[in-house]
């Protein structure tokens, strides 16, 4: 009812044109709430999903509860508590802007058109896009794939690719990756393009991993950052301290090999090339 | 077919999804009963300031109604998900916006019912209620809305049963309902004929649970 | 933070095109779920006055049960649910032909079917018996009956409540696109999500429910008072959504 009653004054007051007028920055706002409101997904293992317990869990999560929260409780001098929101493609930019979220913490390719409307941190993952197909189908890459039903995600830079370089493709786009991948069980579509290590994660988490396939190499390059408002350099810069102090400290590394090690949900090595990419992202003391 | 996906989820759906305990946000009945209760308070407003002689108080009463019956609810919780935390400046939670999508969108109907009811009790009851002293406000309190309410509850009860289940829609903006939990559940498993046929059933018995009351509310008041 | 109006954007580029092909997909799948809701409704109303007992009960279940089970259920249950267990040839017709329209189609018209029924039913229950004990007083048979007196005032009597349902099986076809349905609303986030301008994209879409719903509403009022019977008193239902 208190909500209610100061919401309707809020209201008043907007429309009677007296508003808030110092727009806050993330850092002061994080600092007064005690809390990082991040956009992530749910249905993209091991990234962001909800395991068979039921729990939230993820490699972008634990890198934003691991990494980045420690760096800005010490900043900020506070302890600061995590609060998850659901994003998907198409609603993770209107989420950061109209301020329901203050980090998108999942896939999200770092490309310089979406650079136009929000920030990105460091990149956090290199993959690529492939395509993920029954184990009987005949493609074998972006080669292949004329005429055949491709499903992506709305909204995803894979589904942008494909309607540019292979338009007679016939792409169908589903609002997030559990309903394409649906699509694909059920044969709606003949493939599923997405990165490499989402194919990955989606093919282990399935009910009968060996039905599955990933073909292809990559045809796009994927750097995966976490995405944030514009000209927010405080909050970005302590984003990206903490990335850089995780990898520094090996927490990054330790946190890959929970996710992507042997032994870890969705194997998946990390090459030496990717890995001088990252340790070289962190500036020198 | 395969109804384990059901029972090795089910505290998830039921506990998490319809109750609203749990690690998410949501919750169908944490959503429905004050969206019930806070629609219904607004909804005899609207119905009485559609009757109201001052067309100060009729014209936006009634342009609210026309407004809110033309549009979709999709349409509605959209507006509130994406408009008013821009208008405001401040987030606002899921719940909060759907909170406030559902009560103002369902008291339109709520209210035309209300209006139906107090059209329904006969003029000769203001006329005696008058005749003794009252005034109008004392009229409407003690003698109107008591016999209108009355007359009113299979149309208002219907009307809380669409209600529930326009709750689901919640899902949509990422509230933690018993769809959404179906949902995740789904995503991850791929059963979707078990998870939702089992999720219409428990809607269902809501439902007719709520229907059933009704009908023993209504027996219970009818006058003597 | 700012927001910069840019009303431009409805009619400029893609955005024009995508609201039209949004309104025209709203009316496909209303007008086609509509038929199917009108045909289930008419048949589960006349079924539930059959002597026979099993039909009677089967009549039933289908109202009692579809009716009462959230529409975004039923979406999520047709397209998700459904399409494994067809067989294959239909199966594979459907993938190549939108089966996320023709699976939004089925649930509305399915759903409000059940909605139909209950209105029909009221509409037709709410005939006086006098005017049955009349018409065959003045020696109509009970096909004459039923052709000359009692169907014309059902259909007049039921124009309120119908016009109701069949508007909300309009606003109802905006849940389809939670499984993709390119509809109105579906179309209204597309243009949000590539040109960021949500208010001049909602306003679009709001206006343009509201013109369709007022607008038919209007004319179905009309076309009442048209074909009023003199003496006849109208039904005044509170309006259910």
């Amino acid at each position: 009812m208190k909500r209610a009653v100061s919401f309707l004054w809020a209201v008043a007051f907007v429309l009677g044109g007296v508003g808030p007028g110092v727009a806050e920055t993330t850092l002061e706002k994080i600092a007064r709430t005690g809390t990082l409101t991040i956009g992530t997904r749910t249905g993209s293992p091991p990234f962001a999903y909800v395991n068979k317990q039921n729990a939230w869990v993820g490699f972008s999560i634990d890198l934003v509860e691991q990494a980045i929260v420690p760096a800005i409780s010490r900043k900020l001098g506070k302890p600061i508590k995590v609060e998850k929101k659901e994003s998907t493609p198409q609603t993770r930019i209107p989420l950061l802007t109209s301020n329901a979220v203050d980090l998108i913490a999942e896939t999200m390719t770092d490309t310089r058109p979406r650079r136009e409307s929000v920030d990105f941190s460091l990149t956090f993952f290199v993959t690529g896009a492939q395509f993920l197909v029954k184990k009987a189908s005949p493609i074998k890459g972006i080669g292949s794939i004329a005429g055949k039903r491709v499903a992506a995600q709305q909204g995803s830079t894979n589904a942008r690719i494909i309607r540019e370089r292979v338009p007679n493709a016939r792409l169908q786009e589903f609002p997030d990756q559990p309903a394409a991948f649906q699509a694909l069980v059920q044969g709606q579509a003949d493939a599923y393009t997405n990165d490499g290590i989402q194919l990955a994660g989606l093919k282990a988490k399935a009910p009968k991993p060996d039905d599955w396939k990933i073909v292809g190499d990559f045809y796009s390059y994927e750097p995966y950052g976490m995405a944030m408002r514009r000209n927010d350099s405080d909050f970005r810069h302590m984003v990206n301290t903490g990335l850089m102090e995780a990898i520094e400290s090996g927490k990054y590394f330790e946190l890959y090999d929970k996710w992507f090690g042997p032994k870890g949900e969705v194997p998946y090595p990390l090459t030496a090339e990717n890995k001088r990419f990252l340790q070289m992202q962190v500036a020198p003391k | 077919m395969d109804f384990g996906v059901v029972v090795r989820n089910i505290n998830f759906l039921i506990i998490q999804g319809l109750l609203g305990f749990g690690n998410f946000v949501g919750g169908t009945l944490r959503l429905a009963i004050p969206a019930i209760v806070l629609g219904f308070i607004l909804g005899i407003f609207v119905g009485l300031g559609r009757l109201a002689r001052s067309s100060r108080i009729r014209v936006p009463a009634t342009v609210y109604v026309e407004f809110f019956r033309g549009v979709p609810l999709v349409m509605v919780i959209f507006w509130f998900w994406f408009i008013i935390p821009v208008l405001l400046r401040v987030p606002i939670p899921e719940y909060g916006v759907a909170l406030t999508a559902f009560v103002v969108f369902e008291a339109a109907y709520l209210g035309e019912i209300v209006r139906a009811g107090i059209q329904s009790v006969p003029r000769g009851q203001v006329e005696a209620a008058t005749a003794t002293g009252l005034t109008s406000a004392q009229v409407m309190g003690f003698v109107i809305l008591p016999q209108a309410l009355r007359n009113m509850i299979p149309a208002l009860v219907t009307q809380f049963i669409v209600l529930f289940k326009d709750t689901s829609l919640a899902s949509i903006i990422g509230y933690v309902d018993l769809t959404k939990a179906a949902q995740i559940v789904n995503n991850r498993e791929i059963r979707p004929f078990e998870l939702y046929l089992f999720i219409a059933v428990v809607y269902w018995l809501c439902t007719y649970g709520m229907s059933h009351y009704a009908r023993y509310l209504e027996r219970r008041l009818a006058p003597a | 933070m700012n927001y910069q109006f840019d009303w431009s954007v409805l009619w400029t580029g893609q955005s024009g095109q995508w609201l039209l092909q949004g309104i025209i997909t709203t009316l496909e799948i209303s007008a086609l779920s509509w038929a199917l809701a009108a045909a289930l409704g008419v048949l589960s109303g006349a079924l539930r006055t059959v002597p026979l007992w099993p039909l009677r009960a089967l009549a039933t279940f289908y109202v009692e049960f579809f009716r009462n089970v959230p529409l975004l259920v039923w979406m999520f249950f047709w397209y998700f649910g459904v399409p494994p267990l067809l067989p294959g040839p239909l199966r594979e017709w459907l993938f190549n032909h939108a089966a996320e329209f023709w699976a939004g189609m089925f649930a509305l018209g399915v759903y409000h079917g059940a909605r139909f029924s209950e209105v029909i039913r009221s509409g037709i229950q709410s005939i006086p018996k006098s005017q049955f004990e009349a018409a065959a007083s003045t020696g109509l048979t009970t096909t004459q009956a039923y052709r000359l007196v009692i169907i014309p005032i059902a259909l007049r009597l039921i124009i309120p409540p119908m016009t109701n349902e069949s508007l909300n099986l309009l606003k109802n076809s905006s849940v389809a696109l939670t499984i993709s349905v390119a509809e109105l609303t579906f179309q209204t986030r597309q243009i949000e999500t590539y040109t960021a301008k949500a208010f001049e994209a909602l306003t679009a879409g709001t206006a343009i429910y509201l013109a369709l719903c007022l607008g038919i509403a209007s004319v179905m009022s009309w076309v009442e008072q048209r074909v009023a019977i003199p003496g006849m008193i109208a039904r005044v239902s509170p309006a259910e959504h």
